[in-house]
């Protein structure tokens, strides 16, 4: 061995090796990210690219974003609706540098977003396909919803028993609470909260556990909200998990979601009755409650105006029968100048029975006339 | 206590009372029952609406 190198000889031909083949050349690339490990603050993001064979990493080089490309990941997120983070795979363009210091990396200078939109609609497809393929219960419409078991299922009458499924100290939780305990129609309520992560890798399996402890309380629930707010427009991705939609899917007590989202519907919204927002969902449950007790009204008002009506019409009735027994009775016959024969205190309807010079009574207005009977006639008219 | 009283159970029999008492040959002398009825109905559902104690108090008691 003679006359050894210095390192920063070797690092050095290296450097200028380096130079020759990249300076100057971008290259579009595809491939996995890990190790995302971003610092907002000083608009850096450090991380890795990753290729597989199966579970074998195959390839994998440093990677970063400097300030002046940052934006592109703040861009991606805005426009896929997801995190920028480890699992997501991109295609994006590159450099490649050399330092002497700090070695081989690769510096993304930008993202094409639409490969991954294609990508998370190709992935969204593919998730709705399965799930109607695979459960014969759900169903698409041709309006391009689907008809599950669970919105399917009628809702109750009165939602008052509420199973609420949230981040803890959330906004959403917040949202949700506000609304309902601040009703101006003094509605009574219970929430139960199952508190869990909403967002981020593993919340698709911590919320469906969640669903299953519901399942399996003993107490009866009209409702499940999943609410989720606060401005988070990214990372949707839990709520496009198939094992989490297909659980919803087939939830037995009706699922209402408020994921915060105007834009997109998840999948999980899919598979429930979506709306919009926290707010929305509580909103929702008080007017549904509201529509009851309007109905409840109705109905006694309609009870009561036939209540009204029947004794309205008895009373006009009894004035009526009141009115004829009054025009038959002997006293207003006799008023109008008619009389009545009686012989022996029995009135006389049949002048048969009338013999002659018998006696007979003769009732008018205010006297008795007695008299003996002479003659009788028959009446010629 | 009185069987299980529900919203749909108490709005059925109360929409029941109404097509009763809609029908001509409603007998007068089961007015004032059924006024009892509806009524009773009516205050059952607007305490519910307004009063989860009762559901709690009930399963506490179970």
């Amino acid at each position: 061995m003679t006359n050894p190198q210095k390192l920063s000889e070797l690092i050095n031909e290296i450097d200028a090796t380096m130079r020759m083949a990249f300076a100057g050349k971008t290259f579009w690339i595809k491939a996995e990210i890990t190790d995302v490990k971003k610092q907002p603050d000083k608009r850096w993001c450090f991380l890795k690219f990753i290729e597989k064979n199966g579970n074998i990493i195959t390839a994998e080089m440093k990677a970063v974003f400097w300030a002046n490309t940052y934006s592109a990941i703040e861009n991606f997120e805005t426009n896929t609706q997801q995190i920028f983070a480890s699992g997501l795979e991109i295609t994006c363009c590159v450099r490649v540098r050399f330092h002497k210091r700090y070695g081989l990396d690769l510096e993304v200078l930008d993202i094409d977003y639409a490969y991954a939109i294609g990508k998370l609609e190709l992935e969204r497809k593919q998730t709705l396909e399965k799930l109607v393929r695979e459960n014969p219960s759900i169903q698409l419409l041709s309006s391009g919803n689907y008809s599950t078991i669970n919105n399917r299922t009628q809702l109750p009458l009165v939602i008052q028993n509420i199973a609420l499924i949230t981040a803890p100290n959330s906004d959403g939780q917040r949202d949700f609470y506000t609304v309902i305990e601040k009703n101006k129609y003094g509605y009574a309520f219970s929430i139960t909260p199952f508190l869990t992560t909403i967002q981020g890798d593993n919340s698709s399996r911590l919320i469906l556990q969640q669903l299953q402890l519901i399942q399996s309380s003993k107490q009866q629930f009209d409702l499940v909200a999943i609410v989720r707010g606060g401005g988070s427009d990214i990372d949707f991705k839990s709520f496009n998990d198939y094992n989490l939609a297909q659980a919803i899917a087939l939830f037995p007590v009706p699922i209402f979601t408020g994921i915060g989202h105007d834009r997109n519907t998840s999948i999980s919204d899919l598979m429930a009755r979506q709306h919009k927002t926290p707010t929305e969902v509580a909103t929702y449950i008080l007017d549904n409650n509201m529509n009851f007790e309007q109905d409840l009204e109705s109905l006694r008002d309609r009870f009561f105006d036939v209540v009204d009506d029947l004794i309205e019409s008895a009373k006009s009735n009894l004035v009526h029968y009141k009115q004829r027994i009054k025009n038959l009775s002997p006293q207003t016959i006799l008023q109008k100048g008619f009389a009545i024969v009686m012989q022996n205190n029995k009135i006389i309807t049949n002048p048969e029975d009338i013999e002659l010079n018998s006696e007979i009574q003769t009732l008018l207005r205010k006297q008795i006339i007695h008299s003996t009977v002479t003659k009788k006639t028959n009446d010629e008219k | 206590m009185k069987s299980k009283l529900t919203y749909q159970k108490a709005y059925n029999e109360l929409a029941k009372l109404v097509e009763e008492i809609e029908d001509e040959t409603m007998q007068l002398d089961t007015l004032a029952e059924k006024i009892k009825q509806a009524n009773e109905l009516i205050k059952y559902c607007e305490k519910k609406l307004r009063s989860i104690e009762n559901e709690t108090n009930e399963l506490k008691g179970e």
